[in-house]
This record gives structure tokens, sequence and C-alpha cells, in this order.
């Protein structure tokens, strides 16, 4: 895997050492007056975006931390964030 | 054979014999010979048969680059002879030949080859279809290459390492040798990599000489020991690169030497930048038995002189259309061959000393000629010359037709690092047209061959890599452009595509026979791109990986379909050369993890089998049924080894908040002196996992998961608490508890002679959690639990007690009648009370309400944001569910197989687990069935695998089968 990551704790590491969490799509939804149809696209809808997204990570084989970061998907490389995000 | 033994260039040792086995005869090479260079010598010309039509095949390019001398070595099949070193002893075997390589009874398959149109594999085979899988038997065995045996067992250590360096370089002739030595000045890391056994490129046999009077072997020579005396050069001979990835990842396989301690090596390297110095192999000439054994490549005839000392053949003629072909003539004229003619496809342009060599040595020379056919039915003994617009012809005998139609980069590392390649007209050759970020080419890849330019464009890519690492060196890069600049530059390159034959006998490709002719077919029927001819005609699909074809078939294609756009060349995709799985699958696939008292159990008669991660005690006897263990624990007591528990702690002030969140049941009632038993559920509702959560003290909780949940569990909870930002730590306990289950009537009794508490039932109840000291000394945690169904304690000790406190309870047990049981024991016993093992009586698609656990959702809290309370909530009204149901088979002598079907026209359910139980005599188990068929009393019919059409029958009947009303677990 050439995929690298930053983790905020253990710094760059081998994209091997993570175990990919998703798209950010913020917290979870309450559950009062949550419809099904709308619990159904935050658990299972996804953007997909081709170029940067910011998804999270799990430091597996390091510190065990779930945290944030920007990868570019059309190349699989971690990426600088778009400017309107900085 | 006789070598020639004397020549500087030699890379074999004459002193030291290798012997290797052929055809049941001991044969004798020397140390540095390959397997196909000790063969040669010998007298072995025809090395195995082609894939179709068993022609006669033999040495060509001399690295590999075909299936042509792919051979059995030591049982492995297809093992590149050609490019693996010879070991004393070795046992060599031919491949695709019934009868011997010389005298194959399926030689008779090439003049069949009208039978076997580009394309007939999927045009006729498939009707009618009754026929297919006979002629698909028959076809296998006369079509292929090495046959693999089922139960090889693949010899040798493969290791892998990670590496890190500044510069990578891939090449180890003089232009990577020299963009190392750049690179390293610096003071930058680099690794340089080689896929022959020895540096030097195409220096490394070549007497012709650099500006200053040097011998290119001896400047080769030169420059090796440079980077081997420095000291940031890491040197990986004998290793070939096989994957290019963004980020300048690069991956290889390193063959190990005698004393490296591994037979491969996978080799990933992470580096910033990359010199690809990858130079050139040759483009193979196009006419008629283009690859009869005798014809081959300038390189492999030259190198086989100066390298290995063999002549390649007595008397030569060359059909070659680059300057290294007259070159490589003159020189081995010079050790000996005769030459009858030598045919250049160019009808000027010779380098001119070159000429006057030739001329010198009376070597007739015809210029704008090319062979157009190799005769002679398995040697050549015989070669016919035309001009290239086919007008006039001219034969000469000869054994040996050394034919090249000219240069081809290895362009494979540009292309992995997905490159767009375009095509250079001065050269000819596929390139890219923009290079991949920090990757630099050096060497004959761009097209140079003059040797100072060659070094010094490796210079030029060295300081430019270093430079891209980090380091300021871009004065030097532009002095050094300059000075190439100044160098003669990219050579023209040889066009033509094809000699002037029809091409019913010329060989685009070798590993799958794929002649111009079938090429032609596949572009008649509409397949007028590389890219689809290559699949439909069987172009460069074979070990080769495109060596043979790769730049003939886009130029061929596009002459043929007099294409007015730049021919593009097919996708090559890692690995680039032909590794061995065993290599890529590395080694240690045996590891697991063993409990702290895993030796006590073995000693016991343990039987074990690997549980996920772990290795656990299965049986204590040969009965699989494990009659007496389970009797044991109903009776007497049994003592069950069950570190393999996940076991956690979870403490701080928001604790209990990520409790709930990923627990069903309402954490809050966790009690300080009870167990709480709850499950955990993924967002779909589908259950996960289960265990029992005790609070002892404060924000401050312990809880177990199942064993195969252990390895997630924490990141499971720092997941689904990751936006809160709530302050709780979560360790694993896991490997430092380990936990014994002391289960049966007795198991009180034991007990109570090692530890000094009141352990009645009224002062250590049922469900209840106590902490006390074993013998004074072990801290132990203690748990009253009921999975088997009988009185039981689960004590979670410090690992490094374990085996003392198993030793302690063994002693005291003996007057109880106390024994191991393993889990299939558990198994059973838990079946006959009904408890469930995620896993087993459930699967992906099972939530938390089909497996009747749904009393310990709490719905009311809602505000926990519970993970999977939305989907239960939905799940709730659904009836289209499998619910688990106890059943009872009619016939009690014949328990159905877990796993067996629950069908009438369609498939209704399956068995969950089914056992016949010691204690009733009956034959009962849990399956997940259709809600409608879960009603009690409702017969079910059951197919298991292999029944032929006889199906067996059970009822639903009520659970649990064991003590209904708990009383033995709760006494
Ligand atoms: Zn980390």
């Amino acid at each position: 895997m050439a995929l690298t990551l930053t983790c905020p704790i253990c710094g760059k590491r081998n994209g091997y050492e993570f175990r990919f969490g998703g798209e950010d799509k913020g917290p979870r939804p309450p559950e009062e007056g949550l419809t099904p149809g709308a619990w159904c696209d935050y658990v299972h809808m996804n953007n997909c975006t081709a170029g940067v997204q910011k998804e999270w990570w799990f430091h597996r084989d390091g510190c065990g931390s779930w945290f944030t970061t920007w990868r570019d998907t059309t190349r699989n490389l971690e990426a600088e964030p778009p400017e309107a995000n900085k | 054979m006789n070598r020639l033994n004397q020549l500087p260039t030699l890379r074999i040792d004459p002193a030291v014999n290798h012997s290797l086995t052929y055809r049941g005869r001991t044969y004798q090479g020397v140390a540095g010979d390959t397997v196909a260079t000790a063969l040669f010598a010998n007298g072995v010309r025809i090395f195995g048969r082609s894939l179709k039509y068993h022609r006669p095949r033999g040495l060509y390019s001399l690295d590999g680059e075909c299936s042509n001398t792919c051979m059995e070595v030591d049982g492995i099949p297809n093992v590149r002879a050609e490019n693996t070193l010879l070991e004393n002893g070795m046992t060599v075997k031919e491949q695709n030949v019934k009868g011997s390589a010389e005298r194959d009874w399926l030689g008779f398959m090439d003049k069949l080859d009208w039978m076997m149109p580009a394309g007939f594999y999927y045009k006729i085979m498939h009707k009618p279809a009754a026929i297919w899988p006979m002629a698909m038997k028959q076809i296998r065995k006369a079509a292929g290459l090495g046959i693999i045996s089922a139960d090889h067992k693949m010899k040798g250590r493969y290791d892998e390492q990670f590496l890190k360096a500044e510069v990578t370089v891939i090449g180890g002739g003089a232009a990577g040798m020299a963009a190392a030595l750049a690179a390293a000045q610096s003071g930058r890391r680099v690794i340089l990599l080689e896929s022959r056994p020895h540096l030097g490129g195409c220096f490394d046999y070549r007497v012709s000489t650099t500006s200053d009077g040097t011998p290119l072997h001896e400047r080769a020579r030169q420059l090796a020991e440079k980077v081997k005396q420095t000291t940031n050069i890491r040197l990986f001979e004998h290793t070939s690169m096989v994957g290019a990835y963004n980020n300048n990842l690069i991956t290889a396989f390193q063959v190990g030497k005698a004393d490296d301690g591994f037979t491969e090596c996978y080799i990933e390297i992470r580096s910033d930048s990359v010199v690809v110095a990858t130079g050139c192999i040759e483009r193979p000439l196009l006419f008629d038995n283009n690859e009869r054994p005798g014809v081959m490549q300038v390189g492999c005839a030259h190198r086989l002189a100066r390298t290995y000392g063999l002549l390649p053949g007595n008397a030569a003629v060359f059909s070659v259309g680059h300057n290294p072909g007259l070159e490589a003539a003159v020189d081995l004229f010079d050790l000996g061959l005769k030459i009858n003619c030598v045919a250049d496809i160019r009808e000027d342009g010779q380098d001119p000393a070159l000429l006057l060599a030739l001329t010198e040595r009376k070597i007739p020379v015809l210029k704008g000629w090319v062979a157009t056919k190799a005769h002679g039915s398995k040697m050549v003994q015989k070669a016919t010359l035309c001009t290239i617009d086919g007008m006039v012809k001219r034969q000469f005998s000869c054994d040996l037709l050394v034919a090249s139609a000219g240069l081809t980069p290895v362009s494979g590392p540009f292309i992995l690092a997905q490159a767009i390649m375009g095509y250079d007209d001065h050269t000819g050759y596929f390139l890219p047209d923009q290079l991949p970020e920090k990757m630099f080419p050096a060497g004959r890849i761009t097209g140079i061959n003059d040797p100072d330019a060659i070094e010094t464009s490796g210079r030029l890519a060295g300081l430019e890599a270093a430079s891209a690492a980090g380091a300021d060196l871009w004065t030097k890069v532009a002095e050094t452009r300059n000075a190439l600049a100044a160098m003669p530059g990219p050579e023209r390159g040889c066009k033509l595509v094809i000699a002037p034959v029809k091409g019913r006998k010329s060989f685009i490709c070798f590993d799958e026979d794929a002649t111009v002719k079938s090429v032609k077919q596949a572009i008649d029927q509409g397949f007028d791109v590389p890219e689809l001819v290559k699949r439909f005609a069987g172009v460069g699909l074979g070990p080769g990986q495109g060596g043979i074809p790769g730049h003939n078939l886009p130029l061929f294609v596009a002459k043929y379909t007099a294409s007015k756009e730049t021919p593009k060349p097919t996708t090559v995709r890692p690995p680039l050369v032909p590794a061995f799985i065993a290599t890529y699958a590395g080694y240690n696939h045996h590891m697991f993890k063993r409990t702290p008292i895993h030796h006590s159990q073995k000693a016991d008669g343990g039987i074990f089998r690997n549980i996920g991660v772990w290795q656990r005690a299965r049986y204590f006897t040969a009965d699989v049924d494990c009659k007496e263990e389970i009797l044991n624990v109903r009776n007497n007591v049994g003592m069950l080894d069950a570190s393999t528990l996940g076991k956690f702690r979870i403490h701080g002030p928001d604790a209990l908040k990520a409790l709930q969140r990923v627990y069903v049941s309402d954490m809050g009632k966790a009690g300080k002196d009870r167990i709480k038993y709850s499950a955990m559920c993924n967002d779909d509702g589908c259950v996960i996992d289960d265990g029992v959560v005790v609070k002892r003290g404060e924000n401050d909780y312990y809880f177990t998961t199942s064993t195969g949940r252990a390895g997630q569990t924490a990141e499971w909870i720092r997941y689904h608490t990751r936006y809160d930002n709530w302050d709780f730590h979560l360790v694993n306990l896991t490997d430092a508890m380990g936990v014994i289950n002391l289960s049966g009537p007795n198991a009180r009794k034991v007990l109570t002679k090692v530890v000094d508490i009141d352990l009645s039932n009224e002062a250590f109840p049922f469900s209840g959690y106590r902490e006390f000291y074993i013998q004074d000394t072990i801290f132990t945690r203690a748990l009253r639990l009921g999975f088997v169904g009988e009185l039981s304690y689960e004590l979670h000790v410090p690992s490094s007690y374990m085996q003392a406190v198993w030793d302690l309870l063994t002693e005291a047990g003996k007057a109880f009648g106390i024994r191991n049981f393993g889990v299939e024991a558990q198994n059973v016993l838990r079946m006959e009370k009904g408890h469930i093992i995620l896993g087993q009586e459930s699967e992906q698609r099972t939530n938390l309400l089909d497996v009747g656990l749904g009393f310990l959702w709490d719905r009311s809290k809602t505000v926990a944001r519970t993970v999977g309370a939305v989907a239960l909530r939905q799940a709730a009204n659904d009836t289209g569910r499998l619910t688990l149901v106890g059943i009872r088979m009619e016939d009690d002598a014949r328990p159905a197989r877990d796993g067996s079907l629950i069908v009438d026209n369609k498939v209704r359910g399956y068995v969950a687990t089914m056992r016949r139980s010691f204690t009733s005599g009956e034959a009962v188990g849990m399956a997940l069935v259709e809600s409608q068929l879960a009603g009690a009393g409702t017969r079910l019919e059951i197919f298991e695998d292999e029944c032929n059409g006889v199906r067996i029958y059970a009822r639903v009947v009520p659970m649990p089968f064991y003590d209904p009303e708990g009383e033995r677990m709760k006494s």
C-alpha cells in the first residue's frame, strides 16, 4: 500500500497500520424524531468524493486512536484540505 | 563444451564445478552459471516445447523474457532457467513435452495451426456444451507449461523487508551506478536494485571503450567497486523490481545467495525520489521461424560468450538493426565464431568504425537486408536473407542466427507509476509524455547509446533525485545537464516492424504461440486496438509479461490498420516479472496465542484447535462426543480454561456514557456486587457481542467480551464515541488476565478449599461478583455465572498466576472428581441450557430480537443514542425475520449436523447447533427458522449435505432442554 497517514499522536506512518473508518459524516443524529430513511442515509450513504475528502482513520497498530484526515481518493494519497476547509 | 576461460568479462568461476541432473543424466556446470547456461554448455539446445504447437524452443534473450526456457527445477514448475543460478545437485525437467524436448510426440501440433485461428477457444469450444468438459481435458493434456503438483510443498524461507531511503535507483548498469554514486555524495540514503546477479548492465560484457579508452567491462567494474565502497548505498543484486506505486513506493523480489538465510525476499521501499535506469531489451525481429532454437538475440549471443565463456554456435548469420548488433558480430568473430553474413536492416546510419572492423575481418555486410526465414526442423540449419522490400533473396547456412530489430526501453516502471506513455518518433521508443513526480530516467532508456553519455545521464538523474529529496544540488544539476547536452544524444532507432513475410510462422509472442497471422485474424475480426488484440489473440499474457511482444504488437497493429494515431503500448501490471507466491505469502503463518496454562492442558491430553487468534483445547479424550467430560460437569466438577475471553477496564468520568452507547441495556443498573449481562449490536441492530459488566468503583467498570471480539472492542467503543470528546480510559486486559471456569455441583466444595471467604449461596449468590485472595496471595475476581447450567465460578486472575491457581484447584478437586473439560463439552453443556454463542446461533444478519435477547434492550434510553437502537425499533415490527427455536429430532439416534438447512421447497432456516444430549438421551438443538415455522410442535424438514435426497425431520420444542427452572446453576 503506497498510502501513508499522519496520526496526530504518532506522526506519518505506513498505511498498513491503519483501519479506514469512513467519510466524516458528523455526530450521530439524536434518536427523537429520527425517520428510518434519515437514519439509513446517515449509516449507509456516502458522498464517494472523487477528489479530496475528510475521513476517519484508526491507528490500529499504533496508539489506538481515531482521527480525521484528508485524502485524495483519486490518487489514494493523504492531501491538504481544500481551501474552503482550511 | 570448452569454455573461453580467460576472458576478463567472465562471471563464472570455471574452477568450481556444480552438477545438475537432467533427463536422468548428470551434467557439470560451474559456479556462476545459470541453469540455462549450464545446460547449454552440455549441448542442450532445445529446452522445452511451446504452449499450443509444441514447437521446440531454446535460448533467446538470456534474461527470461519469455517462456522458452521455463523449466521444472527441483519440483517447482515454470522456473525461468535463464534467471536461476545453478546450485549443486539441482534436478531439472523440460515442460510441455510428451516424450522429450528433443523428440516430442505432440510435435505434429505445429502442423495443425490452421485449426486454431485467433479466438478459437471462445468461438468453437462452447458448442455443443456437452463436449466442452471433454475437450477441455484433452486440451489441458496437450497444452500448457509446467504442471503444479497439488501436494508440492514449497521449500525454503521467504522473507520480507520494508525499507526507507531518500533515493531508489532501479537498474545497476553504468547509468544506475552513476546515479546512485551522485545521489549518495549528498549524504542521502540510496538503494540500488539490479535484477541480474551482478552489477554492470550493458557495460558488463562489452570490450568497446569509453572516450578515455577504458573498456566498458572495466569501467563497469570500477563503478561497481565504488558503489560497494559507498556506505550510504544499499545494494540489492539479483533483485527484480516488480511494482511501482504512487508516493514512489517500489516493490521488488530479491533472490537469496547461499549465505543470505532466505530463498527469496519481498522488498518494499519508500523513498522520496526514484531513478529509472532499467535500460533496454531487444525488440524481436519478426520473420518465419523466428523462435527456432539457434535463433537468438544479440545480447544473448554476446553474453553467452563474454559472461559465460560459451560460444553460441559455430557458424552464424546476423540480422540486426542497431550498432550493438554489429559490435557483437565483430567481438564474437574475434572470439572464434565464424560469421557467414551480417544483414543490417538499415540502409545507412551505421557506425563507420564498426563497418570498417567488419570489412577488415572480411565479414560480408548486407545493408537494407533482413532475415525472412530460419530453416531446419528442430535447429537452425540455414537462413534466408532478403532485401527489406522483398525483391532479392539469398540463403546462408548457419547454426546460429542472431536476430534483433533494435532496442526497446524497459519502461515498465513508468507504466506502473501511471505515466501517460507516448511514442517517440526519433528513437521509436515508447516513453512517458510526462514523468511521474520525482521519477527520473537515466541511461539507455532515454535513447542514448554513447557510453560517456550513459554515465553522465546517470549522474544527472542521481543529482536531480537527491535534490528532489531535499539536497541542494541544483548548480551541479545545471552543469551536468550542459555536459550531457554536449554529448551524443538519442540515436535514431530502426523502425522495421516485420520482415517481408506473410507471418504464418512468425511469432510475435512466444509464450502463447501467437503469430503475426493470428494477430491479423484478430484485427480482421474487429479487435483493432492493441489492448483487445492482446486478449483475443493471446499476446503478452504469459509468464514473460509482454517482454517479447510488448513493443512489436502496438507497432504492428498501427501498421496493419494504417492507423494515423500514434501507437500506444499495452498496460503492464505488477509483478513485472514472474514471482513466487511463496514470497508474497512470506513466513510465520502458524502464529497464534497460547493461554498461560496451555502446557498443563496439553499434558492432560488436550487436543487443540485454532479458534481465531487462539489455540484452545477442544477435547481431552479421543471421544469427540466428550461424554465423560460432559457428565463430569453435570455430576461432579469440571475446569475450563476460558482465558481467551476479552477482558477490559473502562474508567473515567464518562465511562458509563460510553457503556450506554455500545450496550443495549441500561448500564446504569450495573451494581457493585452483581454482574450485568448485556449485548452489543451494530448500527443495523445485528448482535455482535455479549458479555458481562461489573461496577468495581465510582466510574470504574470491568467487562468481558466474547473471544472473537476482544481484538476489536477498543476500536469499536472509541469509534462510536469519536465525536463526543468523552473523558474515559479503556484498558485491554485480555492478555493480562487469565480465566478459569469452575463448574459443577462440587464447584463450591473445591473453591472453599483455597479461599477463606463465605461461599454459601446466601453470601455469594448466582449473578454475584466478589473479589478475594486465593491462599491469601492471588487477587481474584470471581463471577457466579451459569453458562453451562451448573453451579459455577468464573475466576479471573493475573495471567502469571494462572498456573498456580490451576494447580491449586486440581489438587483441591481431587477428592471431588475434578477434571478438565474443553470447548466442545462446553458447547454441548450450554446448548442443553439454551444459552447461545454468537456466531453459532447467529450470523451477520441476525439481530438481537431474532435470538431472543430482546429483553436486554432498554428502549427508554434514547439519550444515549445506543448503537443499533434505531434499527431495532424498526426491526421490532418486521415479520419476515428468522427466529431462534429449540428443536428435537423425531429420531433421537440421528442428530442433524450443525449448519444443515431447514427446507420445504425452499430454504426456510438452518440448524445452528445440535447434539444428542447425554443427560436426556434426546437429539436436541437450536435452529434459526422463519417465524411462521417457530410455533411449538411445527414439523421441520432438514436437508443435510450429501443426503442423497433423504430428508430427516425434527419438531420445534420448548427450551431449555436441561434444568428449565435454573435450580442447579442458582443453587
Ligand atoms: Zn497513532
